[in-house]
Parts: structure tokens; C-alpha cells; sequence
């Protein structure tokens, strides 16, 4: 029995650490524009092809191997990040003043375009990664196993979302990216750059997002164009758990949809898995609804 | 001399009349329907039935047309779904088509029933619920063997390896389920201990919470009825778990891809369908696989690329041997099909519609990805 | 622009179209017949969409839950219980607006992006509860088939026409309620609501009551086309309403104007209709969508064709 237990509390850390860093971006972008990025997931998934591409034409094995991975993380991050504000850019900048149902509508527009893009470049089938990327080690303690690639990316959602911490709680640049969060207004007064401030929210949600979308490749070693859509509406329940706009909110949130996710499914009911996560939001919004640890938008009076 | 003339000039006008006449029929194409998910989840599949369906009226074209008359393809994209189906089976019955090839989901193919049956179009389709060939259209044909057919053969199967306790992984499609509940039914009528009946979402990928929570009732075997692309994940994670149940997988987990998704921990995985064509000694099966690759550069994606293929086959197997394409003779003429030589096995179609004598096999997959059949024991000597 | 669309939006205008439509059958083939029964059929839930959304202002983006409340009510009421498909018509309304009313209750409280979540999460658990064939009644993922056809007082509406007229009356009789609740007291309650929450408190208006009175009218509207789609289908299936079809309704909305009648036909129009004529592009059509909702919404936030403001309205 405990056997079961820590193994599906290592499934659940592993799927939540990428739904962390995937809500990451969301939560970001809807601290500093209160606007739900629906496209981002899908810009996440982009980042797994465009790793994909850097992965197969590196075909090579033993010590190049780790150079070409590093290679695909680092180039999937930039692309991804560069579309992201290509994306803000065009789609959202321009509805800045406008109704907030209208920047909802050109997101969704986004996200087709994005999901129906990749489609159209890479086929509708999905696609398989190269197998033999890591070494295939596992450890097995309390009577659960544990996979490289699992240790892989429990460790590193652990050391982004530390960095990333760091970066907003500790530097200049992170403390006006909250100030902009608080208050536009305000940030503005204060001499902060609020459109560089934006454009670089776009920067790193989506590079992050990017490195979360190849660690999917990595763990399931396959991608399909229509799973922006699902990973990015479970990235975006976990910010809204968290407490939106709050990035350390968006990492438990996260954390804690992944494990709820694998007790769900493995203690309840593999039937209605999807329905239970849904009643989680839907309760917990009810009864607390600025999320677990509150919600950090900017108020307007 | 006049009445010669006359009667001369009448015999040519006539022959010309007639030579223009047949002429003008023998230019009047034959349209055959495609009716498949072109966009959506299964584009895939759509793609690839429409792929192949154009192929084969390109060989046949080149061979002259069916009895004379050239072929021509439309193609209309269903999504997957019902009313896009419906929509699609009234634009194919406006355009004046003989056959629809299709659908691949049996929800689509339930939908557009009535509107070609009312129309007397023929309508071929690999879906497998077994509601399609209840409801008395005459005009239906299924291209692939229905989910009962393969439960019975399934549940033969797990007795005759000695597994006696499984469990059964599906997820929510109308095929998967039908076939699930139907394996279940079965193995517990052969006695066989049925431990769970457990529910993935197809395409969440994350299978370890349902495959941790099976591994504790410690079950000899898993058994999937859905999609290559979730069994060959489950296979992978099973592994990743240090699973020792057998996975053994229903026909739609039969797909190169299958392999490649499981990497390595693919080998030893079973499935059970009719048998590849790769591995059927048919040279037309061989030769059609070798010229899909050459016109699209890539495998057909799944079996049902050529069990739809051959639904168009057979169609055209019977028109040119009644030498007709009158609804009224063909339709009966196909309830008739015995023994046609498919590139997906031998079958033949009974009254209803169903596809009947197509053997099943089990097969194991082996380090490399090739298939080993290893049941029926007649069978597993090849 | 603007003028001539203020010209344009007449109600007569609307009359003498929907009078031209009743010649459809006449001068089209089935196909464009079935076609337009749809559209019909769509433009009733995309108006009830309207009402929520565009009206009453609250983000629901899980409104295909209502619609197919009212078709999966008619659909099991017809074929396991022999109700004629009329006679299930008000049962289906009523569940729909049932449904409306104690769904949004608890919810209409919660700030719009909130709000809009959690109809998704609704959208995700109703079409879960169908796949799972709930009750043993809704059928499964391959849903219910075999509907009757409606028959009014004996008289059989079996063929593609007259269902076509059957749902452009309905679609007629929807204008009208519509139009007449842009005049009613309602009407102007819910515009409050909507474009000044705190105005309406202070004037002693019950905010949440007229909330839930405004999702379980829109429901109402959207179960009333239920039943039109589920006798014109002759099957219902879970497929038909995913959240992709609410995503897409919600789009329509904001797409084509909210508030606004011409607006939202129009927007129905576009999301529906025209791919039809374009099926030979088929791999390209959302690719194009895509491109088409970011480019109009940047182009025109307000809608292709916003609401007229009556002169004298504040803006």
C-alpha cells in the first residue's frame, strides 16, 4: 500500500512540476494584463517541436547526446520566447484599451492559429521522439520506482521556479514586474517602463512554458498538435488554484493539481478523473476565490 | 440504287449516332465518396483513407475506369462527428455519387446512415460498433470485423495462455468502450477473473496514477482496447513502473507507431487483429504499401487505411464481375461477396453487411518492432 | 460604415430577409436546405449565448450544456419513452432553464475570468456525464438515435422542408423575443447590470437574481433549439456539444457584436455557413478562423456589427 502511495505521489510531482511551469506563464501574463493567454499553452507545445527538430537532426549518442539536448532546451526557450512577443505584439497590444472580451477572443484566435499552424507545418499525426536520450536508470525506494527522466524534471521545475523566485523577489527588474502587477498606474508614475515590462513577462512565461512543453517530450516521448489545448487548460485551473497572478501560487497550484490528479485517478474513479479535478476548481473558487494563496491582480476601483 | 444509298446512309448515321452516344457514356464518370475526419483528432486517419481511396482510382483509371467510365474522387470531411457528417452524406448524395468509402469514427458512420440508405448509396465503413449493422440498411458495409467478433476471439485467447486474473484499460470512445465491455463479458464467461475496468482520457498521456492503482490488485495481464497512441504510451509507462503484467492490446493498437511510442519497452507487448499486411504472403498487399509510399512519401497510417481500401476494392471487384453499376443489381451482388481476397485478409459480406471470415491472430511484438505471430497455434508456425 | 450599418439595422429589413428565406426550399438544393435549418437552428443558441453574454454581460463560456440538455431531453424522452417530439419540447425548456438557474446560482457571484472557468469546467463534467452513459439513459459516447420527426396535430413533418420551415418559425419567433426583450423592463435591467454593476445596486436592484433570471432565460432559449436539433439530427451524440462548440458560440458573440441581433446572425453565418462552401480547404479552415478573430477583433473590438446605441443613450 504505502508502495502505491509515494508512487503515485512521484507520478503526480512529476506531471505537477510541468504543469508548474506551465502556469507560470499564465499566471504572469494575467498578473500584468489581466488577460488569460489562451494561446500560451499552445505556444508550449510549439516549444516541444521546435526542441523536436533540434533533437532528430542531432542523431547522435553517448556525449554529444547531452550537448544536443542542452541545445534543444536552450533553442526551443529562445524561439518560444520570441513568438511570445511577436504574439503579444500583434494580438494583444493593440486591444490594450479595449473590452477585455475582445483580447479574450483574439487569444482564442491566437490559439487556433498557433495549434492549426503547427498542424499545418508538422502534419496532424503525432509525433515520436528519439528514443535512447537519457541513459534509462531508475532508483526504487519505499517500494516505488523512480525514472531518470523523472528525477530529470522534478529537479529541474524545481531549480526554474527557484530561479525565477529569486529573479522576482530579488532583483530590480522582478520588483517592477510586480509593481506593474499591482498597479499599472502607479508603475508608470514610479518611471518603470511598463511596455518593456510587459514584453518581457512574454519573454520568459513563454520560455519557461517552452522548457515545460520539452520536458513532455522528453517524459512521454511523443507530441500531437491538439495538446496545447488540454495542457494549457490544466496549467490554467492550477494558476487559478494557486491564486492567480501570484507566482509562487502558480507553482503550488500546480504541484498540488498534479498529485490531485494521480490520487483522483489511482483512489477514486478513473471514470469521472476529469470531472473531480473540475469540481476541485469549482470548490475551491466557491469557497476561497482568490485561490490558495491569493490572488496578486491589479485593482480597479 | 436509293434504297441501298438510303438505307446505307442510315446505317452510318446511325453507327454514329451510337458512336457518339457511347462516346458520351463512356465519359461519364463514376464518382466515388470519401467521408472521413480530414480536420480534427483523427485527421490522421481521415488523411489516410482519403490518401489511399485516391490511389486506388488513379490505378484503376489507368486501367481504364470502372467498366469504361473514368473515376473521380470527392472528398468530404466529416470531423469525426455527427452533424459535419450528416451535412457531408447530403453534399455526397447531391453530387450523384455510387459509393462512400468511410467513415472512420462509428459515430459519423451512424449519422450519415439513414441519408445513403434512403438515397441507395453504398456506404462502407471500418467503424465497429456493432449498432451499425443492426438497424437493417441495406446499403451499409463494414470494412473491418466487428468488436464481437474480436471479443470471442480475445477472450479464447487469455484462456488458452493461462491468465486468468486481468484487468482492462479503455477510454471513452464509442469503439473502445464497446469493445471493452465486450472482452469483459466474454473472459468472465470463460471464467476469467476481471479485476478492474479502469478509464484513461485518449490523448491525456498520463497513465501512471491508472496503471499504479491496477499494478496493486496484481493482475497477469493488461489489456487496452483503445488507440496505438495511448497503448503504446501505457505500454512505455508500464515498463517505466516495473510492471510484470503482460500487455495485450485490441486491433487498434496495431500501427508502426506503436512500436516507436513504446521504444523501448515495446517488445514483448501483444496484439491482437487480423494479420499486418506486411506480414500477409499476399503480393498485392506488399505492392500496395510499396506504391502509397512512392505517391505520399510516408506508411499509410493504420490498418484501416487499407481495411477502407479495401471497401473500395471489393466495390469495384464486384461491379466490373456483374458488369454493372446500377445500384438496384450491385447492392445485392455485394451481400453476395464471398471469399474476396482483401489486403487485410480474406472476407466475405453477409446479408446485414458484416465482414465475416477474416481470422484473427495474436501477435507479439519483437525487439525491432517486426510481429511474431504466436496464436492461434495453426496459424503461429508461419 | 457605421451609418450604413445604423441604416440597414431595421427591424422591417429583418422581416423582409426572413420572408425571402421562406423560399429555400423552393430554390435550393437539400443540401443548402439542411444547411439552413442549421443555421437556424445555431443562430437560436447563438442569440441565447447573446442574452448571457452580450446582454447580460457574465462570461459563459460552457453554454453548449444547455443545449444539449434540451436535445438530450427530447432525445430520451422520444425514444425510450414515445413522447411525441412537441409534446417534449416544453419538458426540454424547462430543464434547460432548471439547469441554467441552479448551475449559475452558486457561480454568479465570482469575478468574469472566474466565472468563465468554471462554465468550462461545467462544459467538461456534462460532456463526461454523457460519455459515461449516466443513468444508463443518455447513451454513451455514440449517443441517441433514431429520433421521430415532429408531427403537428396528426400531420407528419417527415420531409427536409418542412422541418426547414419548422425551424425558420422558431428562428422568427426567437427574433421577436428578443427584440421585445431589448424594450422590456428586463432588457434594460440586465444593460444596467452589465454596463454599470454599482449604479444598479445603488438603485436597489437585486444584482444576483436578475444574474440567474438572465443565465436560466438564456438556457431556456438554448434547450428550445435543443429540441429543433435533435429532430433535425434524428441523433444526439456528446460530440455536438464539447466546449469546442461553446468556445465557438462565445466567439460568435464577440465576433460578430455583442447585443446585436444583425451581429450575432452574422457572426453564425460565418462561423457556420461559409466553411461549408469552402469544405475543399478543409485542412486550412480554423487555421484561417484563427487568423480571422485576431485580425477583426484588432481591427473592430467593438464587433463587425455592434449594437446601434438609440440617440441619446449614454455611450
Amino acid at each position: 500500500m504505502l508502495g502505491t502511495i509515494v508512487q503515485q505521489f512521484v507520478n503526480g510531482l512529476t506531471v505537477g512540476g510541468i504543469y508548474a511551469l506551465i502556469a507560470l506563464g499564465y499566471t504572469m501574463v494575467y498578473g500584468v494584463l489581466r488577460l488569460i493567454n489562451f494561446a500560451h499553452g499552445d505556444l508550449c507545445i510549439f516549444g516541444a517541436y521546435v526542441g523536436l527538430v533540434v533533437l532528430g537532426s542531432g542523431a547522435g549518442s553517448g556525449h554529444a547526446q547531452l550537448l544536443w539536448l542542452g541545445a534543444a532546451f536552450l533553442v526551443a526557450a529562445v524561439v518560444v520566447a520570441a513568438a511570445g512577443v511577436v504574439l503579444e505584439l500583434t494580438a494583444y497590444r493593440p486591444l490594450r484599451r479595449a473590452d477585455r472580451l475582445s483580447a479574450v477572443v483574439s487569444a482564442l484566435g491566437a490559439s487556433l492559429f498557433i495549434e492549426n499552424g503547427i498542424m499545418l507545418i508538422w502534419g496532424p499525426q503525432l509525433r515520436v521522439f528519439p528514443s535512447n536520450l537519457l541513459p534509462s536508470m531508475h532508483w526504487t525506494a519505499l517500494g516505488a520506482r523512480i525514472d531518470l527522466v523523472q528525477v530529470l524534471i522534478i529537479a529541474g521545475s524545481a531549480v526554474l521556479m527557484a530561479v525565477l523566485y529569486w529573479f522576482v523577489h530579488h532583483t530590480r527588474y522582478g520588483t517592477a514586474m510586480r509593481a506593474t502587477a499591482s498597479d499599472q498606474d502607479a508603475a508608470r508614475l514610479m518611471g518603470i517602463n511598463v511596455n518593456r515590462v510587459i514584453i518581457s513577462v512574454f519573454l520568459i512565461g513563454p520560455a519557461i512554458g517552452a522548457i515545460g512543453g520539452l520536458f513532455i517530450g522528453l517524459y512521454y516521448r511523443q507530441v500531437y498538435f491538439t495538446m496545447g489545448w488540454n495542457y494549457g487548460l490544466s496549467a490554467f485551473i492550477a494558476a487559478i488554484i494557486g491564486g492567480i497572478g501570484n507566482i509562487p501560487g502558480a507553482m503550488l497550484g500546480g504541484v498540488l493539481l498534479g498529485l490531485f490528479n494521480a490520487f483522483a485517478a489511482g483512489f477514486i474513479s478513473s471514470s469521472w478523473q476529469e470531472a473531480i479535478t473540475f469540481a476541485l476548481l469549482i470548490g475551491i473558487l466557491l469557497v476561497r476565490p482568490t485561490g490558495l494563496l491569493g490572488e496578486r491582480v491589479a485593482e480597479k476601483v | 440504287m436509293r434504297p441501298l444509298r438510303q438505307s446505307l446512309l442510315s446505317v452510318l448515321l446511325t453507327a454514329g449516332v451510337m458512336a457518339v452516344g457511347s462516346a458520351a457514356q463512356a465519359a461519364t464518370p463514376i464518382k466515388i465518396g470519401v467521408q472521413a475526419p480530414i480536420t480534427g483528432q483523427y485527421a490522421n486517419e481521415g488523411q489516410g483513407i482519403a490518401d489511399a481511396v485516391k490511389l486506388l482510382v488513379k490505378q484503376q483509371n489507368a486501367k481504364g475506369g470502372l467498366l469504361g467510365h473514368p473515376l473521380e474522387v470527392k472528398v468530404c470531411d466529416d470531423q469525426g462527428e455527427a452533424a459535419p457528417a450528416a451535412i457531408c452524406a447530403r453534399q455526397l448524395v447531391n453530387d450523384g455519387v455510387l459509393a462512400v468509402i468511410g467513415s472512420y469514427t462509428s459515430g459519423a458512420a451512424l449519422a450519415a446512415q439513414p441519408i445513403y440508405a434512403r438515397a441507395n448509396v453504398i456506404q462502407t465503413s471500418d467503424g465497429t460498433s456493432d449498432e451499425l449493422t443492426a438497424r437493417g440498411y441495406k446499403t451499409f458495409f463494414r470494412n473491418a470485423p466487428p468488436n464481437s467478433a474480436e471479443a470471442i476471439f480475445t477472450a479464447g485467447y487469455f484462456k488458452a495462455a493461462g491468465l486468468n486474473k486481468i484487468a482492462v484499460i479503455t477510454d471513452h470512445s464509442s469503439f473502445a468502450t464497446g469493445l471493452a465491455d465486450a472482452v469483459v463479458a466474454d473472459a468472465k464467461k470463460e471464467g476469467i477473473d476481471v479485476l478492474d475496468k479502469a478509464y484513461i482520457n485518449a490523448g491525456s498521456q498520463n497513465y501512471t496514477p491508472v496503471l499504479t492503482k491496477l499494478a496493486a490488485m496484481n493482475p497477469q495481464a493488461i489489456y487496452f482496447s483503445g488507440y496505438y497512441t495511448d497503448g503504446g504510451l501505457i505500454k512505455a509507462q508500464m515498463a517505466q513502473l516495473g510492471m510484470k503484467a503482460k500487455f495485450i492490446g485490441g486491433d487498434a493498437n496495431q500501427n508502426v507507431a506503436f512500436a516507436k511510442i513504446a521504444g523501448n519497452a515495446a517488445a514483448g507487448a501483444i496484439i491482437i487483429n487480423v494479420p499486418a499486411p506486411e506480414d500477409l504472403p499476399y503480393p498485392a498487399a506488399k505492392e500496395f504499401l510499396a506504391q502509397f509510399k512512392a505517391a505520399y512519401g510516408h506508411q499509410p497510417p493504420s490498418i484501416f487505411t487499407l481495411t477502407n481500401a479495401d471497401g473500395l476494392r471489393a466495390i469495384l471487384y464486384t461491379a466490373e464481375k456483374i458488369k454493372s453499376v446500377d445500384p438496384a443489381k450491385l447492392i445485392p451482388a455485394l451481400h453476395e461477396l464471398k471469399d474476396f481476397e482483401g489486403l487485410t485478409g480474406t472476407f466475405s459480406w453477409n446479408a446485414v453487411g458484416e465482414r465475416t471470415g477474416s481470422p484473427y491472430v495474436a501477435f507479439e511484438v519483437m525487439p525491432g518492432g517486426a510481429y511474431k505471430i504466436i496464436y492461434p497455434p495453426s496459424a503461429a508456425g508461419k | 460604415m457605421k451609418a450604413v450599418l445604423d441604416g440597414i439595422n431595421r427591424p422591417w429589413i429583418g422581416a423582409v430577409l426572413w420572408l425571402a428565406g421562406l423560399a429555400v426550399p423552393l430554390a435550393l438544393d437539400q443540401t443548402w436546405m439542411f444547411i439552413a435549418s442549421l443555421f437556424a437552428v445555431y443562430a437560436i443558441v447563438a442569440l441565447s449565448q447573446d442574452i448571457v453574454l452580450g446582454r447580460a454581460g457574465m462570461f459563459d463560456m460552457g453554454h453548449a450544456v444547455y443545449f444539449g440538455v434540451g436535445a438530450y431531453a427530447t432525445a430520451i424522452l422520444n425514444t425510450q419513452f414515445n413522447w411525441p417530439i412537441l409534446a417534449t419540447w416544453p419538458v426540454a425548456v424547462l430543464l434547460a432553464a432548471l439547469a441554467g438557474a441552479v448551475l449559475s446560482a452558486p457561480i454568479v457571484k465570482l469575478r468574469g475570468d472566474y466565472l468563465l472557468v468554471v462554465t468550462i469546467g461545467l462544459n467538461a463534467i456534462f460532456v463526461l456525464a454523457l460519455n459515461n452513459n449516466l443513468a444508463r439513459m443518455t447513451g454513451g459516447p455514440d449517443g441517441i438515435f433514431g429520433i421521430g420527426v415532429p408531427s403537428i396535430f396528426g400531420w407528419q413533418l417527415a420531409s427536409a422542408s418542412a422541418q426547414f420551415w419548422l425551424d425558420w418559425v422558431a428562428f422568427a419567433a426567437t427574433l421577436v423575443l428578443i427584440h421585445n426583450l431589448d424594450r422590456s423592463h428586463l432588457g434594460r435591467t440586465l444593460y444596467y447590470i452589465k454596463h454599470d454593476q454599482l449604479a444598479a445596486t445603488t438603485m436597489g436592484i437585486d444584482i444576483r437574481a436578475y444574474k440567474v433570471l438572465a443565465f436560466a432565460l438564456s438556457a431556456a432559449l438554448a434547450g428550445f433549439a435543443g429540441t429543433l436539433f435533435a429532430a433535425l439530427m434524428a441523433a444526439v451524440s456528446p460530440g455536438a456539444f464539447v466546449f469546442t462548440e461553446s468556445v465557438t458560440l462565445f466567439a460568435i458573440v464577440l465576433v460578430g457584436g455583442q447585443g446585436s441581433i444583425p451581429g450575432v446572425l452574422l457572426g453564425t453565418a460565418l462561423m457556420f455557413v461559409v466553411p461549408q462552401a469552402f469544405r475543399q480547404f478543409a485542412e486550412y479552415r480554423y487555421f484561417v478562423f484563427g487568423i480571422a478573430m485576431v485580425v477583426v477583433m484588432v481591427l473592430r473590438p467593438q464587433g463587425i456589427w455592434p449594437r446601434r446605441r438609440s440617440a441619446g443613450a449614454k455611450a
